[in-house]
């Protein structure tokens, strides 16, 4: 047998190479290394020398076995710390991603935009009518003369600035319904108008804030009739709150619409089967009704050819009412408590 | 304002095979909305203003005669009339009325022999179901009355009205008079009161009587005493004495004038029943007002168009009928007792749909001609920047346009009735709101900005206030720098091409704001963006670092290096240190490929100018 150190190191060397993985390296250490392994066979075999020769080529054996162990436990723990940093990578991808700051639009704005939406796939336009308003704008001209008790209805705040002889004094419109003459004024029919606008009354308690936001819808048109306020509303019900939700529109009575409505949706905290929250499974929207004759007059429009239908909803009662998010006091939303703001 | 009717006290009216939930459902879908039932038999009735007739027993059986057959339930009217008979009898009233408007219609009788003891059971406990406490027999009998009918009345003691007179007038100003309730009121000027023969007023006309007249147990005679007053007037004392009563309530929209007499009538058959009593005057009745019979032409297309669907000439005719309207030829008389409500055609239109019920319309969306307006571009504008702040970490505030008088912002306007002081101005600024939030949320987090999109008021001669949308932006923990960058990338996004001025103000404490006109933003925003076309050539970016003085804004400085070159490509601000002012210049020739042998040259000329302009050196 031809002991060839020389050869048997190379080629224990680039094993060791190509090993790379524990179990590769293991059948690797009993090859070369192992109780039954060249080495020790290399070892075994070199009895049968002279003392002279078994003396030198058992301190090569002894040498190359060292070398070898060295060469495995360097590999060895190699192995052992790719190993480990894979698995730190892999840990590394599970930590939750490095977020932009992203700020909070207010839900206010949310509902707006929901509602503008709705409304702008039914050819609504948009606008915006002034927060501070002439009472003629406000009462006046929707049919409601100074001294009106209907008035009363409306908790109004009055701006301290002189009264105009003809536009009376200066308040604070307490619904979007000051934006309808101001419409009609602009003398172009015919209107699908969405006025959502800032008003303010002189409440506040859970249900109540002095400043909110109410939508106003408004059509006028030849040949506008109830059928058409009941499809509209049907729409924006069905989209903003669900295809399930039902409707009903009750009598009522407002100066500025004839007939006029309450508009009732079922409730959505219990589905309309009735619960402490609701009128027997139903609760109230808001108002809506065909435009009055006298309003229309008074936006230089002919009653007799051109008819309407109008409605004004709170934004913030609409966003509270639909199932969701359920706001116990609605002055949160004016409040900012930034860990209020946050959770939108 | 809602009113409480008992179903079983409605069955002396009406007859028929609809249930207390029936009533209820058919009520709240054709008329007035129910709101709770109580113990199964009591209706709380949300009651409109136009409807002050329905304020009673009689009136809610009125309405449930048309809209319990429109939903399939029986309904057969089995109250009979009190039978009218002449009253006479030697007992007088002197009565002068100063004002006959103040007064439509005055009607009294006395009775003589009464004797005051407690109702009938059966008095009581209708009273005690619609929340009144029995009184006595007579007191009893108005008040019953009263929820019955929708009249209210009073009772005098007759003998206590000094010399049997009462003249109608309007008070004066600090006039006092002590009511039923035992309360000393001092009045303003123009109540309607009721003075006796002695110059003492003795009633508190339409809303309460005096104490110095009241019937008590030794009462003898009875002035039964049942009116028409001027709402108006009524609704007004009423609110300035602070003194709602069931009466006023029903006084201020307005009794049926034709059901005076007959409520009057049913009084004094209650009041000989339960007092022994009898009639012991004639019957006073003063018309001052003239009703005219009111007739509306039915327009059976008009109401056609309103309801959007063909609605029968029968349907629309016994509908009418059955809400007590006379058709007669092609047009319908309006009864008395809804003579203030019914005005026009759309008002017959909606007696005659709401009976028809609004259920049974279809719903259409409208189509027709084209609406001229298009969306203005400020709300385009206005979402944009929304979000553009947003996604750069602010977050949205929303704050009421009525503050403290601190919070408001220089010039503020005055609210004349504000809830109280915490809001009793209109904000002319949307800063110190946004300040006052920062502060509030001290702990959330070291950097953080606030922003709010909203009008603030400015005061303007003769005219409304000037009501301009304002951008305002408030952070805590952000450099000053890095604010005015928001804001210059913000523009530049909505595409404000030119110049905009703002100011970013430091409010001590790591705290900086900035406040803007968003409608001019608006109108200046959308702005063509410049196209230059695309070079294969590419560009040099070198850094230069000059010393400043601080004399010549960064602006100036940029502009010459800018010109120095038309290879001059940008300028942008890189870093400052000190005094050195490192920029960082991109060079592009968009002819042939630019050296630094090029670049080079054009530095020379650019710290040629700088020097030569502005005395400003390179950093060596």
């Amino acid at each position: 047998m031809k002991l060839d150190i020389d050869k048997l190191r190379a080629e224990a060397e680039k094993e060791l190479r190509d090993a790379g993985v524990h179990e590769k390296l293991s059948a690797w250490y009993s090859k070369f290394l192992g109780k039954k392994g060249i080495v020790r066979n290399f070892l075994a075999s070199i009895s049968d020398l002279s003392p002279e020769e078994k003396k030198e080529m058992g301190k090569k054996i002894n040498l190359l076995k060292s070398d070898l162990e060295k060469l495995y436990s360097d590999a060895f723990s190699l192995v052992s710390s790719i190993k480990k940093d894979s698995q730190i990578t892999e840990f590394y991808k599970t930590l939750p991603g490095k977020r932009p700051e992203v700020g909070h639009l207010h839900l206010i704005t949310q509902a707006i935009r929901e509602i503008d939406a709705v409304f702008a796939r039914l050819g609504f336009v948009r606008v915006r009518y002034p927060e501070v308003d002439w009472d003629y704008f406000a009462f006046e001209a929707l049919n409601m003369p100074k001294a009106h008790p209907a008035r009363d209805e409306w908790e109004t705040f009055f701006v301290d600035l002189p009264e105009d002889p003809k536009m009376g004094k200066v308040v604070v419109t307490p619904h979007t319904s000051s934006g309808q003459v101001r419409e009609m004024l602009k003398a172009e029919l015919p209107i699908r108008m969405l006025n959502i606008s800032r008003c303010g009354r002189r409440q506040i308690d859970l249900n109540h804030v002095p400043t909110f936001y109410q939508f106003e819808g408004l059509v006028i048109d030849r040949g506008i009739s109830i059928s058409h306020l009941k499809g509209v509303l049907e729409y924006l019900i069905h989209n903003f709150f669900g295809k399930d939700t039902k409707f009903r529109l009750r009598p009522y009575d407002f100066r500025f619409t004839e007939p006029s409505f309450e508009v009732d949706v079922t409730c959505g905290l219990c589905g309309g089967k009735g619960c402490r929250f609701c009128k027997g499974g139903w609760v109230e929207l808001g108002g809506a009704g065909m435009v009055h004759p006298n309003v229309l007059k008074a936006g230089g429009i002919d009653p007799e050819v051109y008819s309407g239908f109008a409605f004004g909803w709170g934004v913030e009662r609409v966003l509270m009412m639909r199932s969701g998010i359920k706001i116990d006091d609605i002055r949160l939303l004016f409040e900012n408590n930034m860990k209020f703001l946050e959770q939108f | 304002m809602n009113v409480l009717i008992p179903f079983s006290w409605i069955k002396d009216y009406v007859k028929t095979d609809a249930s207390v939930k029936d009533v209820a459902e058919a009520l709240s879908m054709h008329a007035l909305s129910v709101e709770r039932i109580i113990d199964d038999d009591v209706l709380e009735i949300e009651v409109t203003p136009n409807r002050g007739d329905a304020l009673s027993v009689l009136g809610i059986s009125r309405e449930l005669m048309a809209v319990l057959p429109a939903n399939g339930f029986t309904a057969e009217w089995i109250k009979e009339e009190v039978q009218s008979k002449k009253f006479s009898g030697k007992d007088k009233l002197d009565v002068r009325i100063d004002d006959p408007s103040l007064v439509p219609r005055f009607s009294a009788i006395v009775l003589d022999n009464v004797k005051i003891k407690s109702s009938p059971d059966w008095v009581k406990e209708r009273l005690d179901k619609v929340g009144i406490r029995s009184i006595n027999n007579v007191v009893d009998v108005t008040n019953y009355c009263m929820v019955e009918l929708g009249q209210p009345m009073h009772a005098f003691d007759y003998d206590k009205i000094t010399d049997h007179k009462m003249i109608v007038r309007s008070s004066e100003k600090g006039e006092v008079i002590t009511t039923l309730d035992s309360v000393k009121r001092t009045l303003p000027e123009g109540v309607i009161v009721i003075e006796d023969g002695s110059g003492r007023l003795i009633d508190l006309c339409g809303i309460m009587g005096g104490e110095n007249t009241e019937v008590t147990a030794e009462t003898k005679k009875v002035l039964l005493f049942v009116q028409m007053y001027d709402p108006v007037k009524i609704r007004k004392s009423s609110m300035s004495l602070g003194h709602r009563t069931q009466a006023a309530l029903r006084f201020e929209k307005g009794v049926d004038f034709e059901g005076i007499i007959p409520s009057l009538r049913v009084a004094v058959k209650m009041l000989e029943d339960f007092t022994g009593g009898d009639v012991s005057s004639e019957l006073i009745d003063i018309k001052n007002f003239h009703y005219p019979e009111k007739k509306i032409k039915i327009d059976y297309e008009r109401i056609n168009r309103v309801a959007g669907i063909e609605i029968g000439k029968d349907f629309v005719n016994s509908s009418l009928s059955s809400l007590g309207f006379i058709i007669k030829d092609g047009e319908a008389i309006v009864p008395s007792w809804r003579y203030g409500d019914i005005e026009i055609v759309e008002d017959l239109a909606e007696e005659v749909i709401r009976i028809y019920g609004y259920q049974n319309l279809p719903s259409l969306i409208p189509s027709g001609a084209l609406p001229h307006s298009t969306i203005e571009k400020k709300f385009l504008v206005e979402e944009k920047a929304k979000d553009f702040l947003k996604y750069n970490g602010f977050f949205e505030c929303y704050n009421y346009s009525m503050t403290p008088k601190n919070l408001a912002g220089p010039g503020p306007l005055k609210i004349k009735n504000p809830l109280s002081g915490d809001f009793a101005f209109l904000r002319s600024s949307l800063i110190p709101k946004l300040l006052d939030i920062l502060n509030k949320n001290k702990g959330y987090s070291d950097k953080v900005g606030v922003f709010e999109l909203g009008p603030v008021f400015l005061a303007k001669n003769g005219d409304l206030p000037d009501q301009p949308f304002m951008l305002a932006m408030a952070t805590r923990g952000v450099e000053y720098l890095e604010l005015k960058g928001y804001v210059e990338a913000l523009l530049d996004d909505l595409g404000v091409v030119t110049d905009f001025a703002f100011e970013i103000v430091d409010q001590g404490n790591g705290i900086l704001s900035c406040e803007m006109c968003f409608d001019e933003i608006s109108s200046m925003a959308g702005g063509i963006k410049g196209y230059s076309p695309l070079t294969t050539f590419n560009s040099i970016k070198e850094d230069i670092t000059l010393l400043v003085d601080g004399n010549v804004p960064f602006k100036k400085i940029e502009e010459v290096v800018k010109g120095a070159d038309a290879r001059v490509k940008r300028v942008c601000f890189k870093d400052m240190f000190k005094d050195a002012l490192t920029l960082s210049i991109e060079f592009l020739d968009r002819d042939k490929q630019i050296t630094s042998e090029d670049t080079s040259g054009i530095r020379e000329e650019i710290v040629k100018r700088l020097g030569s302009l502005y005395g400003i050196k390179l950093k060596v």
